[in-house]
């Protein structure tokens, strides 16, 4: 495909960011341009920087203007950011979304629509399937604000992908993603100097490298794939073994105490409370079915679950000040005694 | 399993203890500084220690592997000796047929479920696969969801391979040629009433013989016996139960009676018989469509099952002390 036009939706978000400065390095993307309110991020090239509120019906006067063939959505927020309180992120996610598909049926041009969804659809329960594939979104009660605003708007996008079968759509059902610039309340969570964790429980988790993350979406911006996407690592990894890689000492809560625990703890010490299913993430973890990335849109992740935290682990140990009092290093200081 | 590591007395790790700790009090007291001393009195110690010092300091330090389901072979290997005493010393298990457990490849083991309290079944049966089979390979089986809501016991379930009891679970697991147990009956066979002990409930919807049908998997019958005897359950505190959301709780001769101790398995005589693989693969996966044929072949696991499980009754005489 010579001369593609894209637009990325949520272009100051890191992943927005992110994934631009992939695209603009490709000679194949004859024009670029991205949508977010406030100022245009200073790393960007030859992006054309559109101030629009995702919100507002003036997208669907802007988005035809852009002749754009392929459309990313990245706007999607999984918790409150300065500037975006938890009281907008409904309006920005469920609302927005309608807005863009609006604004997506007037723009003649389109053939391509990914949305940068989350697994959060799936929901995180005791007893579930151990790798939930796309078809078994739904099938457990939706619990949290969040869980709902992404099954609400997956929906919609999958109505507009049945009326508009010429379009090839596709959701990129996100697990959280992990690396040690990102600042998301689940990676401030792993960097607290004492970690805690829900006593007696030790979820599975996978959490996707953020170069794995942004390869994904780009890769999903190309494909034909249709439909929704897992993105996940291969493998899980429990989050004891997780704290034992990153040498966090952990603190065990009983867990109907962990949620304002967090809050109070996480305030004092830098990382903010979790927001949505974390705390039944941390409580009972949560693993997809990765197959339709590897086979449909052609993604093999570079990291697997566990390589992902021993990347995470060895770029984040230059950030510590104190010496580490982690039974693991105190006992790598021994490591000679046992040969 | 490393048989060496068991053939250690306590008693001898517990001297090599004392004898490191002396060494390093010398080395500081010869004016060392702690861990230099550690360091040279660690450079002294026994093999099999040193081998244990390794083992755990890879362990704090995250050095081991878990697979996709969470299970962790070390810590299997490590409550490996709890379960070994029970079968060998507490319950004295005779376990027959296990070469009919595949040496590779995919299988369904499907067994009868019992023991109210803790059913302890798919444990004794992993063993007796672990200890009699000629090439040893560690089973995964499929819980009752209930013990994954509950912390600890979900925690260490899923360690040893236990998994929360899911079609899609048991298909995956058997794509990746395991060999997976199943307990058709689930609550039914554990919460039922002592005196309808060896009698088989209801299998489900036959859910098992769709997945081994979808995924080619022979079907290996599993009766046990013994396993009614350990926790004899004479009431029901439908209360309680109600209260923290368990299926049922359990009145049995010693618990709740004696406290703890009440949660003591009796030491009745167990046996394992692993029957004949009824190979299903000439059906094809699109025979998992047919309910007539799940409702076939899941009636004839179960009377194969209740079968062997009077037979061996029968064998093994009375439920406590073997008379001579």
């Amino acid at each position: 495909m010579m001369g593609r036009r894209v637009v990325i939706i949520g272009v100051a978000s890191h992943w927005g960011r992110a994934l631009a400065r992939r695209l603009e390095r490709d000679p194949e993307i004859d024009y670029l341009a991205g949508i977010d309110t406030g100022k245009a991020p200073a790393d960007l090239g030859r992006t054309d920087f559109i101030e629009a509120d995702i919100r507002s019906p003036l997208l669907s006067r802007l988005l035809p203007r852009t002749e754009a063939d392929t459309i990313v959505h990245c706007g999607i927020l999984w918790y409150p950011e300065p500037g975006k309180p938890a009281r907008v992120l409904h309006d920005v996610n469920v609302i927005g979304t309608l807005q863009l598909l609006a604004a997506c049926e007037r723009t003649r041009t389109l053939e391509r629509l990914v949305v940068r969804g989350s697994a959060a659809i799936y929901g995180c329960e005791g007893a579930t399937p151990y790798f939930f594939t796309e078809r078994m979104a739904r099938t457990l009660p939706l619990r949290t604000r969040f869980q709902r605003d992404i099954s609400e708007l997956e929906a919609y996008v999958e109505n507009f992908a049945r009326r508009h079968p010429e379009i090839g759509c596709c959701t990129l059902r996100y697990q959280p993603e992990v690396g040690p610039d990102l600042g998301t309340p689940l990676v401030r969570y792993l960097q607290l100097p004492v970690v805690p964790t829900q006593l007696g429980w030790d979820p599975r988790l996978q959490l996707v490298h953020a170069d794995d993350a942004t390869a994904a979406l780009e890769a999903a911006t190309r494909s034909q794939a249709r439909g929704a996407v897992n993105v996940a690592p291969s493998g899980s990894i429990s989050l004891s073994h997780i704290l034992r890689v990153l040498r966090r000492p952990t603190l065990p809560i009983p867990h109907p105490l962990f949620g304002p625990a967090l809050e109070r703890l996480g305030r004092r010490l830098g990382a903010g409370p979790i927001y949505g299913d974390g705390v039944r993430l941390l409580r009972f973890g949560r693993g997809v079915d990765n197959r339709r990335l590897l086979d449909e849109v052609g993604y093999r992740p570079r990291f697997n679950a566990e390589a992902a935290i021993r990347d995470f682990a060895a770029k984040s140990h230059g950030l510590r000040i104190a010496p580490s009092i982690h039974p693991g290093d105190v006992v790598g200081r021994f490591a000679g005694a046992a040969r | 399993m490393s048989a060496s590591a068991q053939a250690d007395s306590p008693q001898a790790t517990a001297e090599s203890v004392a004898d490191f700790l002396r060494r390093v009090r010398t080395g500081i007291e010869g004016g060392l500084d702690p861990v230099t001393a550690a360091n040279r009195a660690a450079d002294e110690l026994p093999q099999r220690l040193a081998r244990l010092v390794q083992l755990l300091s890879r362990r704090v330090r995250g050095e081991y592997h878990e697979d996709e389901w969470g299970f962790d072979e070390e810590f299997a290997e490590a409550v490996y000796p709890v379960f070994e005493f029970l079968y060998e010393v507490w319950w004295r298990v005779d376990a027959a047929g296990v070469r009919n457990v595949p040496a590779h490849g995919r299988a369904l083991l499907v067994s009868n479920h019992a023991g109210s309290l803790f059913p302890f079944d798919a444990s004794m049966i992993l063993l007796a696969i672990m200890k009699q089979h000629p090439l040893p390979r560690w089973a995964r089986f499929l819980v009752l969801d209930w013990a994954f809501v509950l912390p600890f016991i979900s925690a260490f379930m899923r360690r040893v391979g236990g998994l929360p009891a899911s079609k899609h679970n048991a298909a995956r697991l058997l794509e990746q040629d395991e060999v997976v147990m199943v307990f058709p009956e689930g609550v039914k066979g554990t919460g039922k009433q002592f005196s309808e002990r060896y009698r088989l409930q209801r299998f489900g919807r036959g859910g098992f013989v769709e997945v081994a049908l979808r995924t080619g998997s022979p079907i290996i019958p599993v009766a046990v016996v013994g396993s009614e005897e350990i926790y004899p359950k004479l009431g029901n505190a439908r209360p309680v139960a109600r209260a923290v959301g368990a299926p049922f709780v359990p009145i049995t001769p010693t618990f709740p009676w004696l406290g703890p101790l009440g949660l003591v398995p009796l030491p009745s005589k167990w046996r394992i018989e692993f029957c004949e693989p009824i190979d299903l693969s000439s059906h094809g996966p699109d025979a998992a469509d047919d309910p007539r044929l799940l409702f076939d072949v899941s009636e004839q696991v179960r009377e194969t099952i209740q079968a062997r499980l009077y037979e061996n009754l029968v064998e093994r005489r009375a439920a406590f002390f073997q008379p001579l």
